[in-house]
């Protein structure tokens, strides 16, 4: 029975590729001597295309939103109203405090007040001289917070106020209002006609017969991204930006996989479709403080379990041996312990008042690098370290231990290059890759000729010959988008990974938590780190480490892994209904929502004073 | 919450580092892409390692080279290939410095704005050489080894250049393992340095005209011979007491071997270094080979450098480039195989002064000794030089100078190894080619 449902199925897909060749055959005996003009045009609309939707991502990533949002706010004597504009507040005297409060009894940094996700407030004496009292009781570390509550900071009293469920609908419905994003299905159908134009190319490729897996390949990567769309409107969330960029790049690495592999295109949807279920999931799992601090240890000890296996069982290729193979499907663990890497690293606010989580911390991403290093894997064991580096500055905002930790890390890593021949070698041969075009140097001489073989414009999805050697659809990825698509276009690649992390930074301001700061920003570090990897190395800028570019390299685990990451970045956006990790107030029928409005608004004007 | 959010623009480090190696990465894709782009290996504009669709003609537009589809296509006339083998270079590469080498960037059909798209839209070169000039100068040098060259003094073109044993790439020998293909790969004029001779002598007249004050009245007596200890520099006549510049126009060997001791192996060091003449010439980015001289501590060996002789070498495209120089008033002129040239400054080798007296001094060498009949209707200035080799056979013939005619200056190198006596055997090639130059 299953053998014949499989056959059905073969069948099916099998028909499905002859009706996409056929069609290449009509279209090429249609358009005859024109097919060249179309081609001719192509090279230029895929640029053009693709520079238009990093535009419109970036416009509509600067364009004015919603004002940062209120939790509540502390009322002082004298009608002076002290807003509360995240989850997670500091107190004191402190110009970077969040409620500051310049009287000389307070201390620099005085205390916390800090909402979980379920609406609970807690305050925190931060060790300050004077102390805090609530209702004049003392707090001992920290306390929970009622409504109308009296916070003396430094003998001072404030009236703790918090938005009640109500105000906070009606908060969100005026945010909503006033938060109209750049039409993200414009931006998304020019998306799909740079999937068209790719389709197209590869259609009428006069190098190559077409090949109906690659079409139908193309085809299914303009279902998966309307249905991410359609899904993310339908959760009534309405930024798209990221994931637009996300899929812009994705498409890139769709054209890479067809021109190098295409009998992969079926498993590269698979792996899309796998990456998106991943960063709803993610994402889901961000919408709850309390959740993400129940999961953090289990994660952990997941994660080091992987490595763990990875270290003893995982295959070798290439030198690395970062390959785990189980039953006929073979996946990267090290690309998975990113996300878990992120997901331990961040922390709320009130958990990097003590020392000791930042040590458990060090101590997790110590063992994470030192197992890439055992394996091999040099270039994903940099890129944990910078993105350690990067949250433990994040934590501690101490310039001194990263200076520490990169001492260390040089030490380490001068003993693992002396220990391991085939780490040296990579280095032996930098910056004089066109001194040993026929060893060391082999991929990024290739990599930089067939580059500059594309000139601005490229040569045309599909007539590359990169893609010929080694790792070409990985780690010389760039070089193979610079000669198919263009200088232009690969420049966009990169610009598009930049804007990840321009987003990251630019709504860490109005976060909620530091938790979802060091997320986003994390990740974004994470994913533009590993893309300087991997560009600068193949073109014998930086050392040839041979990381992934993300989302456009070829492989599944690499793809799945980044799509989960994307969740970090939207974890910091803010922006009424923008983000899926970023939770609602409960639904509530309002009838009245205007005059609600209008009361909002009279609120906010008051307490801006 | 704003710590964090400060300390997030560390992010800004990262993007900022980005930038910076990409900005590098830029510079060099626009600067190197050219030459990135003509990798061997770049199978858009090659196969199997040959040009897809390349054509190198002369100056006057002759197809020396055409390259179609991995495939070879040289001149119909047989003279033409063998005579401009060397410039155009061969199937297998054997020859290193052929324009199919050293202009590949050129031949690609690269832009930096299309790259190599359309790569059948061909690469074109047009070299500086004039297939004429180097047909006429493969028939003077008539079976002989040796190389020939004429350049515009003011352009830098090299217009001919041969070099000989060539072959026939149409049919090239089974082997050239024996002794008619001796060195047949090396383009004699660009990668080979010969023992001087004579010519040499005009480096030891310019390090006395500008060591020794009065150098043009100092006279030295010439009877055959110049005694060292128990050796003796020997002379091709009794030439009596002499002037630099008669000394020069019979070549005498006394006179520039007491000179030479006079100003000292340090002295005629710098001088030949100052001269461009044991550095490498640099022709469209190809070093030449470089030519040497060794200051000893031996007044015998100082005495035999002094004419050339003994541990001296020069290569014929360092000697050119020095005639450009005397022509031009002590300035070099940079020379190239690209048609239309730069006519940039190759670097000053020679005071003015100094060059206008080697020039005088050349001029009446033509007059006094080899014969203005050689030059019909040019004012020449040559030096002639016989390098003896040892091992019993015939010494190499070395000519070199520059004539002027109609406000053009044709600068000229001539060697025709083991050819015999200098002014006669390559005196005679560089008489048949530069009339050919000069519009005969």
């Amino acid at each position: 029975m299953r053998a014949t449902v499989s056959a059905h199925v073969h069948f099916m897909i099998d028909s499905v590729f002859l009706f996409f060749e056929r069609l290449s055959g009509w279209c090429v005996s249609m358009l005859g001597q024109r097919a060249e003009t179309v081609l001719f045009l192509l090279r230029y609309l895929i640029p053009a295309i693709g520079l238009a939707v990093l535009l419109r991502c970036l416009i509509s990533l600067f364009r004015e939103g919603s004002r940062p949002e209120r939790w509540g706010r502390l009322v002082l004597s004298g009608d002076v109203t002290l807003p509360l504009t995240h989850w997670e507040n500091t107190i004191g005297r402190g110009r970077s405090c969040d409620i500051r409060v310049d009287v000389p009894t307070v201390s620099r940094s005085h205390g916390a007040l800090i909402r979980d996700s379920g609406g609970a407030w807690t305050v925190y004496d931060l060790s300050s001289r004077t102390g805090i009292e609530v209702d004049h009781r003392k707090v001992e570390g920290s306390m929970p917070v009622q409504p109308g509550q009296v916070i003396t900071v430094g003998g001072l009293d404030m009236v703790f106020m918090p938005m009640s469920e109500d105000e906070e609908r009606i908060q969100a419905e005026s945010r909503r209002y006033r938060y109209q994003p750049v039409s993200q299905g414009f931006t998304l159908f020019l998306l799909t006609m740079l999937q068209f134009c790719f389709f197209l190319s590869f259609l009428l490729n006069p190098s190559e017969p077409a090949d109906g897996r690659i079409l139908f390949g193309f085809f299914g990567l303009t279902a998966v991204t309307w249905a991410a769309y359609l899904f993310t409107r339908a959760i009534r969330r309405r930024a798209f930006e990221a994931e637009t960029l996300a899929l812009l790049l994705t498409t890139a690495g769709f054209a890479v996989c067809a021109t190098s592999a295409a009998y992969e295109m079926m498993r590269q949807i698979l792996f899309l479709i796998a990456g998106v279920v991943l960063y709803f999931c993610v994402g889901a799992v961000l919408r709850s403080l309390r959740l993400v601090k129940k999961l953090r240890i289990p994660a952990a000890a997941a994660g080091l379990a992987l490595l763990m296996v990875n270290v003893v069982f995982s295959e070798k290729v290439l030198g690395a041996k970062n390959w785990l193979s189980i039953g006929g499907f073979s996946f990267q663990p090290s690309e998975f312990v990113k996300i878990i890497f992120i997901f331990v690293g961040a922390a709320t606010l009130d958990r990097l008042f003590t020392k000791k989580n930042l040590f458990l911390f060090v101590g997790f991403a110590a063992f994470c690098v030192l197992a890439l290093v055992l394996i091999s894997d040099f270039g994903t064991g940099l890129v944990f370290f910078v993105t350690y580096l990067i949250i433990a500055f994040l934590r501690s905002g101490s310039v001194g231990t990263v200076f520490l930790s990169v001492g260390g890390a040089v030490s380490a890593g001068l003993l693992a290059i002396s220990v391991k021949p085939y780490i040296a070698s990579r280095f032996a041969g930098w910056r004089h890759a066109w001194d040993f075009p026929y060893d060391s140097g082999y991929q990024q001489v290739r990599a930089m000729s067939a580059a500059a073989g594309g000139g601005l414009f490229g040569l045309g999805a599909g007539r590359g010959w990169l893609e010929t050697v080694v790792a070409a659809n990985t780690d010389l990825v760039f070089g193979v988008v610079c000669e198919e698509e263009g200088l232009v276009f690969g420049l966009t690649l990169i610009l598009a990974v930049i804007l990840f992390g321009v987003c990251a930074v630019a709504y860490a301001g109005r976060a909620r938590s530091s938790f979802t700061v060091i997320c986003s920003v994390s990740a974004a570090a994470m994913l533009i780190f590993q893309m300087t990897l991997n560009v600068l190395g193949s073109m014998d800028i930086l050392p040839f480490t041979g990381v992934t570019f993300p989302f456009v390299s070829r492989g599944g685990s690499s793809l799945i892994a980044c799509w989960g990451l994307l969740a970090f970045i939207k974890a910091c956006d803010t922006r009424q209904n923008a983000s899926f990790t970023v939770r609602l107030p409960k639904h509530r029928r309002n009838a009245d929502a205007d005059d609600d409005v209008r009361i909002y608004e009279r609120g906010s004007e008051t307490g801006n004073d | 919450m704003t710590k964090i959010k400060r300390r997030s623009a560390v992010l800004l480090i990262l993007i900022l580092l980005l930038a910076m190696g990409m900005g590098i990465f830029l510079v060099r894709y626009f600067r190197n892409g050219r030459q990135w782009a003509a990798f061997s290996a770049n199978r858009t504009a090659y196969t199997d390692g040959v040009l897809k669709h390349a054509q190198i003609t002369d100056r006057n537009g002759e197809v020396l080279l055409t390259m179609e589809d991995g495939a070879y296509r040289y001149s119909s006339d047989a003279l033409t290939r063998i005579s401009t083998l060397h410039a155009t270079g061969d199937r297998y590469g054997n020859i290193g410095t052929g324009a199919n080498v050293v202009f590949r960037e050129y031949l690609t059909g690269y832009d930096v704005v299309n790259g190599l798209y359309r790569s059948d839209r061909s690469g074109s070169v047009a070299l500086s050489i004039d297939a004429e000039l180097n047909r006429r100068a493969w028939q003077a040098l008539n079976g002989r080894k040796g190389t020939v060259a004429v350049c515009d003094c003011d352009t830098g073109e090299i217009l001919c250049m041969v070099s000989a044993p060539s072959f026939d790439p149409e049919s090239p020998p089974d082997s050239v393992d024996v002794p008619e293909y001796e060195g047949v790969y090396i383009n004699r004029f660009l990668s080979s340095a010969y023992t001087p001779g004579s010519i040499f002598k005009l480096v030891t007249a310019a390090a006395a005209l500008e060591q020794l004050p009065g150098a043009g009245d100092r006279t030295y007596p010439c009877d055959g011979s110049w005694e060292i200890g128990n050796d003796a520099v020997t002379c091709m006549g009794v030439h009596g007491e002499l002037s630099l510049r008669q000394a020069l126009a019979v070549s005498c060997n006394c006179y520039f071997a007491q000179l030479a001791v006079d100003l000292g192996g340090e002295t005629m060091e710098k001088q030949a270094a100052a001269m461009g003449l044991t550095e490498p010439v640099f022709i469209d980015g190809i070093p030449s080979a470089r030519g040497r001289y060794v200051a000893s501590a031996e007044t015998l060996d100082t005495a035999w450098s002094g004419v050339g002789q003994g541990q001296d070498s020069v290569c014929p495209a360092s000697m050119l480039r020095l005639m450009t120089a005397i022509a031009n008033g002590g300035r070099a002129v940079e020379l190239t195989l690209l048609r239309g040239g730069s006519g940039a400054e190759g670097g000053r080798l020679l005071p003015e002064k100094t060059a206008e007296i080697l020039a005088e001094l050349m001029h009446n060498d033509v007059v006094a000794s080899y014969g203005e009949d050689l030059f019909p209707g040019v004012t020449a200035y040559a030096k002639s030089g016989t390098a003896e080799v040892g091992g019993g056979v015939a010494p190499h013939a070395w000519f070199v100078g520059f004539g002027r005619k109609d406000g053009r200056t044709l600068a000229f190198a001539v060697l025709v190894e083991n050819g015999g006596y200098g002014s006669s055997a390559a005196g005679s090639v560089a008489s048949d080619v530069m009339k050919a130059a000069f519009g005969g």
